[in-house]
């Protein structure tokens, strides 16, 4: 057997490895950047969305309650909403509910009063008082509180500093509510009133208890 | 044999590539994911919850439409061959699929009152609308918030977020498991949601009655009057006698009444003169305060329809006599009647003059129906409700309409609107003045000289320039038969 040899074989040289590592670096250290910045930018966009569903949520929850109220105010800086809204079902401490237990879950029947303007009303069953709730939709802190009845739910929290606004309009004979929500992103350019403004969800809804016609 | 040792081998940049390209494909991955998740989200759920309304909405809309027949078309409404059933006073629907995501609606609607003065009904309608959840099969990611379950098949558990604000069925009805189908605690029961996950939103509308005279005047067409020096004001005669004082005297507690004498027209071309205490609406007019001297509201975009009138279907069977009032004449009912079945005449002419007494001491209700024009008299004694229907014209003076009763509303005038679409005339002419009202949607009404009214006209259009002085009874807008429905109520089951 013959082992044959190669001799002439022949290594990098120092300039040559030199290169390589440059190179190599160089490449490495564009696909970490990359890498930062894609995540960076998933983080950006991942919260634009979260934050956006929670805008969503916001004028979601309005518009349901703005088109059953009967009655909608807003204060004067626009960040606090207050309807009253008619009780259509009977609800454990509802009085009615209290004084029969039998009825909670049930759905009220509408009573007319001919006497009057045909107001139609949900009454406590058995009286001929209207059953209604006070719903107020405010800002504490990062989070936006809707407080049915002395019950406060948060709708929506974000450090993204979430911000509604509404604006109510009476005309002769019916009414309706403008909302937006705003919320100022993580990436901006310098410029925060327009990246605030870029993020605008905007809405409107009628009341429907009091129609035109 | 040769062995031969090739030391190059340059494997480990593809070994480099690979990962590189895994390590990339992991974070793309993941930015695919949440963002389809959000997505999911943000666009799908709200999708099919803001459709879930449409589709009750819609379902309302139909049922409306079959509510609005009982006054235009009462023999096609609640048809069996649009997919109505009818158990009593109670009609309950098919169920409509439509829209390309295949929504889904049925309705309920029962007449749950019925006016005592009237005798007109109220009905409710209930409307179940669902849309079909697209897209994946998932749950929100509301991890801003937490503070119980996000979700549970029964509804009042749920915890926050969208959970508790969009109840999605993933796999079971949760309002049929924890309130019973009807909602209200009944026959409660696990139903396996098909074809696929859906949100369903329930509301309720109530449907009531349209009364004729709900303005002092009211017309679809043309409007011009009354003179410079007239006025329509108002009162409730259920409150006291009308006093001329009270429309511009705040501190009266009648004054509240007043303030009702409004003026509606369906157009944007119209002459309006006179103080108007009460509202002007008009359909795309440019009224304002500075042209118009108005004391209520002036809104310029009110468009309503005022539909054509037919003759009740209820009345009953007509008196033997008299069946013409070509000499004067005096009847006396021979029962009180109600409103919905008075004592019934009809007459092929009146051109002299009808006297109707009481039945006794008892409020009496008659109605008249004559085929042909009116020109003659007619005189309603107190305690008599007249309801007075007429195909043809009306061509008298203001003193022919004798009211004793005082009240508009105990002397109402229809003018049935011709099958044919001839026209149709109502002429009120001076001497005189009047106590009555008229619903003449498809006539021409004329009123010349300055009476004095107390009333309401409905009319296609006016004309009248006279200095008069009009008495709207607020009373009025609880009296006459219904013309259509209107939606007065919206409330929606959020449960």
């Amino acid at each position: 057997m013959k082992l044959t040899h190669h001799s002439h074989q022949s290594g990098f040289t120092l300039a040559e490895i030199l290169t390589a590592m440059v190179i190599a670096v160089v490449i490495f250290a564009a696909i970490i950047t990359a890498s930062l910045a894609m995540q960076k930018s998933f983080n950006a966009v991942d919260n634009y969305f979260a934050t956006h569903i929670q805008q969503i949520r916001i004028i979601d929850y309005l518009n349901r309650d703005v088109k059953r109220a009967l009655i909608v105010t807003t204060s004067a800086d626009q960040q606090t909403v207050t309807l009253t809204i008619p009780k259509y079902v009977v609800q454990s401490n509802d009085q009615d509910g209290q004084s029969n237990p039998s009825l909670i879950g049930t759905m009220r029947t509408p009573t007319i009063s001919p006497t009057s303007s045909y107001q139609v009303n949900y009454d406590y069953v058995g009286t001929t008082t209207p059953a209604t709730s006070t719903v107020v939709y405010s800002i504490n802190g990062a989070s936006i509180l809707r407080t049915e009845d002395g019950v406060v739910t948060s709708i929506a929290s974000s450090t993204d500093s979430l911000v509604p606004k509404d604006s109510d309009t009476e005309l002769t004979n019916t009414e309706y509510t403008t909302m937006s929500v705003t919320f100022q992103p993580i990436f901006t350019s310098g410029n925060v009133a327009d990246e605030r403004t870029g993020t605008t969800v905007f809405s409107l809804a009628y009341l429907r208890n009091k129609r035109r016609g | 044999m040769k062995v031969s040792l090739i030391q190059n081998e340059r494997g480990n940049v593809l070994l480099c590539a690979v990962c590189t390209i895994f390590i990339v494909s992991l974070i793309a991955a993941n930015v695919l994911l949440n963002c389809t998740a959000r997505y999911n989200q943000a666009s799908n759920q709200v999708r099919s919850w803001n459709e879930a309304l449409y589709a009750a909405e819609s379902g309302a809309d139909i049922a409306y439409n079959e509510v609005r027949k009982i006054a235009s078309n009462p023999t096609n409404a609640f048809g069996t061959s649009n997919g109505w059933t009818t158990s009593g006073t109670t009609y309950t629907s098919g169920t409509t699929t439509f829209g390309t995501n295949s929504m889904r609606t049925s309705e309920t609607v029962d007449l749950f009152y019925t006016d005592p003065t009237t005798g007109n009904a109220w009905y409710r309608i209930r409307s179940k609308g669902t849309s079909p959840l697209q897209g994946l099969k998932r749950t929100g990611m509301d991890d801003r918030l937490s503070n119980g379950n996000r979700f549970a098949a029964n509804a009042s558990t749920r915890g926050d977020g969208d959970t508790l604000l969009r109840k999605i069925d993933f796999k079971y009805d949760h309002f049929t498991a924890t309130y019973g189908p009807t909602g209200d605690g009944t026959n409660k029961a696990i139903v396996a949601v098909s074809p696929a996950p859906q949100l369903s939103r329930r509301v309720e509308l109530i449907a009531a009655p349209i009364t004729p005279f709900e303005a002092a005047i009211k017309v679809s067409g043309n409007f011009y009057g009354l003179g410079s020096a007239a006025y329509i004001d108002s009162y409730r005669s259920s409150v006291g006698p009308y006093d001329p004082t009270v429309k511009t005297n705040p501190s009266d507690y009648r004054y509240v009444d007043s303030q009702s004498g409004t003026v509606e027209i369906d157009n944007g071309t119209a002459t309006v003169f006179g103080d108007i205490y009460g509202n002007l609406y008009t359909n795309g007019g440019t009224a304002t305060k500075k042209t118009v001297n108005v004391h209520g509201v002036i809104d310029n975009n009110v468009p309503f329809t005022i539909p054509s009138f037919s003759i009740p279907t209820y009345l009953p069977t007509p008196q033997v006599s008299p069946t013409k009032i070509n000499s004067n004449t005096t009847v006396t009912p021979p029962a009180a009647g109600t409103a919905r079945a008075p004592t019934v005449y009809l007459l092929s002419s009146f051109d002299k003059q009808l006297t109707i007494n009481q039945n006794g001491s008892s409020e009496t209700y008659v109605a008249i129906h004559l085929t042909s024009d009116f020109t003659g008299q007619i005189d309603v004694k107190p305690g008599v409700h007249v309801q007075f229907f007429i195909d043809g014209n009306v061509d008298v003076k203001a003193r022919d309409i004798i009211n004793e009763t005082g009240y508009a509303g105990n002397l109402q005038f229809y003018s049935i609107s011709p099958t044919d679409g001839s026209s149709q005339h109502v002429n009120i002419n001076s001497p005189g003045n009047f106590v009555a009202t008229f619903y003449a949607p498809s006539a021409d009404f004329t009123m010349n000289g300055n009476p004095d009214v107390t009333g309401a006209i409905i009319a296609k259009s006016f004309y009248g320039n006279g200095n008069t002085s009009w008495h709207y009874d607020r009373s009025l807008d609880a009296l006459g038969d219904v013309t259509d429905y209107r939606i007065a109520s919206y409330v929606e089951d959020i449960r």
